[in-house]
């Protein structure tokens, strides 16, 4: 009952999150320079024509307008069509002109469901990768507090917040891809291409999750139950693993759920330079094409699924303590 | 009985780990037999919790044992013996903070049978639930079955302590220490666990350490009884002996500063009301509710009723106090009185203004005459400000002043309240908690009150400066015509200060009575049970095992029909549970809530 | 004689203690030997962007054909005294490149932080002091914003409109205030509860008063000593948003433009990449070590670990 409340609640403050942050990403689009028609017509078009064809694709309406007509799609789960794909996948050419209002053109729901999985399998895995190097080095850092296993976790942090991911993305590119011809690197065609950028990405994640356990396992080995635990009878594994363990996860849990706009953002650049074909990579080329709606659509479905995760990530955290209000 | 040995403390020294420093524990020496209950005295900081650490071989990291034998059965188990002896089994401790010594995300019940089962892997899982299950119900927690699965965080302080006695005796120790275990407890709470612990301590014929800093306490095991003073044992003998003939000055000092309510008859002075006389306060008939969210509904609240129908007259220059139990709703009044929350109905009258009807401006200067010092003086002052700033406070929230000026004037109330002239420019943090408590007095005595209401206001300072400030409340009182409210849980400082006390219990007055009227004749058998439980070591005027109570306050969410202490007091009959009893006044001032005094009225009218 | 000693050596002991949480934060972070190195490297490079670019004559922006592609020093088969670092695949000087880019870097992530500062902590102490319908009002807007991934808003906007120095650091601000304003809130909703807060409305003082005069001192030092952290964040921002052609545009040379330009040359010139990659990781170490110092420091006061 208290899990149905909470749901309740949880979604539909979510449905009122994505619905701000569709809003303020379409005025976004509107307002700063930059007009996607130019793009489409061609630079060599003339004014009238450009003009014609925004008339027609409804971009000279007023934004409350638009945005009427898109909330009116995006209900029916419709998020528009893209302005520069064509159904069959192709980008148009620069300057070729594909009139962007018939219905050949890709709609972006297609669009971001063909490319999701990837990235999901991509976030997923640098996930994974992530909590198998931060786990080990944050719980010793955090139970010795004074002591080396401390310092390898504070320089391990350092170090790797310091790299920027781009950079450590070429770098292994080159040496591992190109020079010793260890993992493919550019694009998909198997499972192998995923494990060069979900390291890249697990390196960016690591330091917060080491710094994270590091001190929130260390303030739980002082609370005063892990040391009555001793006198109790319990043994000191059974204390870590079951009793310290246990309450230093819910800082971690929510700092997941923080951190994971940082996991999307970095997807986002990793993709683009693996070429990987993710929402990420999708994402890079429609800014830099203007594609209006399906800028607007990874928006919302970022967005979504950020508040569906963040969902889950406060029910493990009161599912593992019950203090924690929901 | 079987006497024979089964702990032996042999010159036991203690000390940290860096060698120059002096032992914290030197040269303890002792002899325990099974079933034997050994009390241990020491006021804060004398060693005793590291002493029942060093019992435990649970020394914290930074202290080491520097000499000395402590044995188990014969097995020394700072040595050879350790793997032979295992704590937790076959000794236990019980701590003086119940609340934080479980894990708070697992329940209560399944942590306690983790901890047997570990200890007693003979036993399997099933077995060890069902003995805790038991145990629950023998220390008299209700409704065990549910509360097995309840969090720490649900359970209230006392039931928290059972559960910690279970956790301890669950696999049958031979030894239990038990250090401090009712210091954070309510009067009425700790006298049941203190009696509760002995009657399990006998039956199941466990030798105990009851280590205490309250010298009553010690008295109702009356055993064997240690002093300890600055880590070592001054003195050993049985408690009446103790008492009767103290061998040394400490232990003779201690048993003096033990306060005493029935000492003498005499008390402060009751100022009786002069004919005509209006009251400077007048709280009539004030609610305070707040609402909880419900979890696990959709918006539905429980209500919470923290004052139900206050009714109060504070007449001028008096010491009034309001005395209660955790929970009882006194932190809820004190904000009412204060204003710094609104009642829901009813209305407090300070010299003729409701204090309702005022506007945000006009109250601001309204403050000027009833101000609160609260509870904590460490967390009441704001940080980071100094000693001169925070006194100025006051005025400049009400205007400008001249530097000079406004410096003259926080200088004259800092001497007023004994603060040194160069204390002004200086941070607090290297004050003691009474400077700090003077800061407070300074900083509301500047607006020239009327009415100063005291949270708690004493009951952090020891005797000595507790004396000194009511010295001080005192002298001010003279020259400033000044009121006092006392809101306290220390019945002995209500003794000695206040001249009409009121005894709250679950957002209501049970009574209200003149200091001596009430202490040498309670009316209600709530203050009844509450003086009986009152650790002194005097002869009290009544039996105290008459009034000894069962159970906890009910939940103020859930408060019974009829009176609301029916739940809990012995003398309860069938009226009590349907009818509410009103605040009257039996004998001139000397006002009761209760049937049974009704009951006296009829027949004496008889 | 004995007297007046005894008196001069009083107030030792005694203003040790005074020392405010704030002092002792710093002064625990001072004692780390990280923070130190991270501290001389940090004033090190700064000094260096700020100092070399306006005393040398060497232009990081002019093209000198027969020098491209020199190597830095003893480090190549063609090298020379003028370039100490090298050129780039159009003859510019690498040193001064990378200085430049330095020069940017820091001042777009310095400043982006102090505007994420103001904004993010104003809003959440105005949220969590007024409490009601602003704090409901911001802390929604606060989600929905934290849940659009910042760099997915910022190169959005400036993928769309065309990205000058004042554009990245506004757009980086804007979608960094966010994290800010929930920290700040919270401290600022436990401040409230706090005894002094009450003692001060007895006395009279209203909201703003104490907000501004007590809590704000109280809330803002804990929170701006873990922003040195977000300094490096951002410069690696500003850097992405160069690699993606989003950032400062060329000829100003920035960190990500330079490298993702080097590409192409990495095999054959594999300095051009690399040594901007280690001028920009140098700044992030150091801003880091003093960053986490301070959290180290910060977690020490206050929870006694």
């Amino acid at each position: 009952m208290l899990i149905l409340e909470f749901l309740v609640k949880r979604i539909a403050q979510g449905l009122l999150i994505v619905f701000i942050t569709s809003l303020i990403i379409f005025t976004l689009l509107r307002v700063v320079p930059g007009d996607p028609v130019r793009l489409i017509v061609g630079g060599m078009a003339p004014p009238d024509v450009v003009e014609k064809v925004a008339t027609k694709m409804g971009l000279r309406d007023p934004i409350i307008v638009q945005y009427g007509r898109y909330m009116r799609g995006l209900l029916q789960g419709d998020l528009g069509q893209s302005y520069l794909r064509p159904r069959s996948g192709m980008i148009a050419a620069g300057g070729q002109y594909v009139d962007p209002t018939k219905s050949d053109m890709a709609p972006v729901t297609d669009l971001i469901l063909e490319r999701l999985p990837f990235t999901l399998q991509l976030g997923g895995m640098a996930l994974l990768f992530a909590l198998l190097i931060s786990f080990p080095v944050g719980i010793a850092g955090g139970l010795h507090q004074h002591r080396w296993q401390n310092a390898l976790a504070f320089g391990m942090q350092s170090l790797f917040v310091s790299i920027p991911n781009f950079w450590l993305a070429i770098v292994l590119i080159l040496f591992l891809s190109v020079k010793l011809k260890l993992l493919p690197a550019l694009g998909y065609q198997g499972f192998s291409y995923v494990i060069l950028p979900a390291v890249v990405l697990a390196v960016e994640i690591a330091p917060f999750i080491i710094r994270t356990l590091t001190t929130s396992l260390g303030e739980v080995m002082q609370a005063p139950f892990i040391d009555e635990a001793r006198v109790r009878g319990l043994s000191r594994r059974r204390i870590v693993y079951s009793h310290a363990l246990r309450n230093a996860a819910v800082p971690l849990v929510n700092l997941l759920g923080i951190q994971l706009s940082t996991l999307i953002g970095g997807v986002l650049v990793i993709e683009y330079i693996f070429d990987y074909p993710g929402l990420g990579n999708l994402t890079v080329v429609s800014v830099v094409g203007r594609d209006f709606p399906v800028i607007q659509g990874i928006a919302i479905t970022t967005s979504a699924v950020f508040v569906f995760i963040n969902i889950i990530v406060d029910l493990v955290a009161y599912l593992i303590d019950p203090r924690v209000e929901i | 009985m079987d006497l024979s040995l089964i702990l032996e403390i042999d010159d036991l020294t203690v000390g940290a780990t860096t060698p120059a420093a002096a032992p914290i524990l030197d040269r303890i020496s002792f002899r325990l037999s099974t079933s034997e209950i050994f009390g241990v005295y020491g006021e804060s900081g004398a060693g005793k919790t590291v002493l029942s650490r060093a019992l435990a071989n649970w020394l914290p990291e930074s202290l080491e044992y520097r000499a000395g034998r402590v044995a188990f059965a014969g097995h020394d188990i700072l040595g050879t013996g350790a793997r032979e002896v295992r704590i937790g089994r076959d000794i236990a401790y019980i701590g003086s903070k119940p609340q934080s010594s479980l894990d708070p995300t697992v329940p209560v019940g399944v942590q306690i049978a983790e901890k047997l089962h570990s200890v007693r892997p003979e036993w399997n899982g099933r077995e060890c639930r069902d003995r805790v299950m038991q145990l629950l119900d023998e220390v008299r927690i209700p409704s065990t079955k549910e509360r097995y699965w309840d969090y720490p965080s649900k359970f209230s302080g006392g039931m928290m302590q059972r559960a910690m006695i279970v956790d301890a005796i669950c696999a049958e120790p031979a030894v239990l220490i038990a250090d401090n275990v009712t210091q954070p407890l309510d009067v009425t709470i700790a006298a049941q666990i203190v009696a509760l612990l002995h009657d399990l301590c006998t039956r199941h014929k466990m030798a105990t350490i009851y280590l205490s800093s309250s010298l009553p306490t010690l008295g109702q095991f009356g055993d064997r009884t240690a002093v300890l003073y600055q880590g070592r044992f001054v003195e050993q003998q049985a408690f009446a002996e103790l008492l009767a003939s103290p061998q040394s000055d400490y232990t003779r000092k201690a048993i003096a500063s033990v306060p005493r309510m029935w000492e003498t008859a005499e008390g402060p002075l009751a100022r009786r009301q002069a004919q005509g006389e209006a009251p400077l306060m007048k709280v009539e008939n004030v609610h305070r509710t707040y609402r909880a969210r419900k979890r696990g509904t959709f918006n539905t609240y429980s209500n919470v009723q923290a004052v139900r129908g206050v009714t109060l007259d504070i007449m001028p220059r008096e010491n009034f106090g309001i005395v209660g139990e955790s929970g009882c709703g006194k932190s809820t009044l004190t904000r009412l009185l204060a204003w710094l929350e609104t009642p829901d109905s009813g209305s407090i009258v300070l010299n003729g203004t409701s204090l309702g009807a005022l506007s945000s401006r006009d109250l601001i200067r309204k403050r000027n005459e009833f101000q609160l010092l609260l509870q904590d003086p460490y967390n009441a002052l704001p940080p980071r400000t100094t000693v001169g700033r925070m006194i100025e406070e006051s005025l400049l929230i009400r205007g400008s002043f001249k530097r000079a000026d406004l410096r003259k004037r926080v200088i004259a109330a800092m001497a007023e309240v004994g603060l040194a002239a160069e204390l002004y420019d200086q941070l607090p943090n290297a004050l003691s908690t009474g400077e700090r408590q003077r800061i407070s007095i300074a900083r509301a005595l500047i607006l020239d009150p009327k009415l100063l209401i005291l949270d708690e206001t004493l009951s952090a300072l020891d005797q000595r400066e507790q004396g000194r400030l009511i010295e001080l409340f005192s002298k001010l009182q003279d020259k400033n015509d000044l009121t006092y409210v006392f809101i306290s849980h220390d019945l002995a400082m209500v003794r000695k200060v206040c001249t009409r006390i009121a005894v709250m219990y679950l957002g209501e007055m049970v009574e209200i009575a003149d200091n001596r009227d009430l202490f040498f004749d309670p009316q209600h058998p709530y203050t009844k049970a509450l003086l009986s439980a009152a650790p002194t070591l005097e002869e009290k005027p009544f039996d105290a095992s008459d009034f000894l109570l069962e159970g906890e306050p009910p939940s103020p969410i859930d408060i019974p029909a009829g009176c609301s202490f029916a739940s809990r007091c012995p003398k309860a009959f069938g009226r009590c549970r349907v009818e509410t009893p009103r605040l009257v006044e039996h004998s001139p001032g000397r006002l009761a809530a209760c049937h049974l005094l009704d009951g006296d009225e009829a027949q004496a009218a008889a | 004689m004995t007297a007046t000693t005894v008196i001069a050596a009083e107030p030792e002991p005694r203003s040790a203690r005074v020392r405010s949480v704030n002092r002792r934060i710093l002064a625990a972070a001072w004692g780390m030997s990280s923070f130190k190195i991270g501290f001389f490297v940090f004033i090190a490079l700064l000094l260096a962007s700020a100092i070399y670019p306006e005393v040398s004559s060497v232009s990081a922006t002019k093209m000198v054909v027969k020098d491209k592609f020199l190597a830095p020093v003893y480090l190549g088969d063609k090298w020379t005294w003028d370039h100490l670092l090298g050129t780039d695949q159009l003859g510019r000087d690498m040193l001064m490149r990378s200085l430049i880019g330095l020069r940017y870097s820091l001042l777009v992530g310095i400043v982006t932080v102090l505007l994420i500062f103001i904004i993010g902590c104003g809003l959440g102490l105005f949220a969590g002091f007024k409490g009601k319908w602003w704090d409901t009002i911001i802390m929604r807007i606060t989600d929905a914003q934290l849940s659009i991934p910042m760099i997915i808003l910022a190169i959005t906007i400036l993928g769309v409109s065309r990205p000058t120095v004042p554009t990245i650091i506004i757009v980086l601000a804007l979608s960094g205030w966010p994290l800010y304003a929930r920290v700040a809130r919270s401290a600022a909703v436990a401040e409230r509860g706090k005894e002094y807060v009450r003692g001060l409305r007895v006395l009279g003082a209203g909201d703003w008063r104490i907000l501004l005069l007590f809590a704000a001192p109280n809330i803002l030092p804990p929170i701006a000593f873990v922003a040195v952290l977000d300094v490096a964040r951002m410069m690696i921002f500003e850097a992405i948003l160069g690699f993606l052609g989003l950032g400062i545009q060329p000829p100003t040379p920035s960190f990500g433009s330079i490298i993702a330009d080097s590409r192409k040359y990495l095999l054959n010139a594999w300095w051009i990449g690399t040594i901007p990659g280690i001028f920009l990781a140098v700044a992030l170490t150091s801003i880091n070590l003093m960053g986490s110092a301070l959290e180290k420091a910060r977690n020490r006061i206050y929870g006694g670990l």
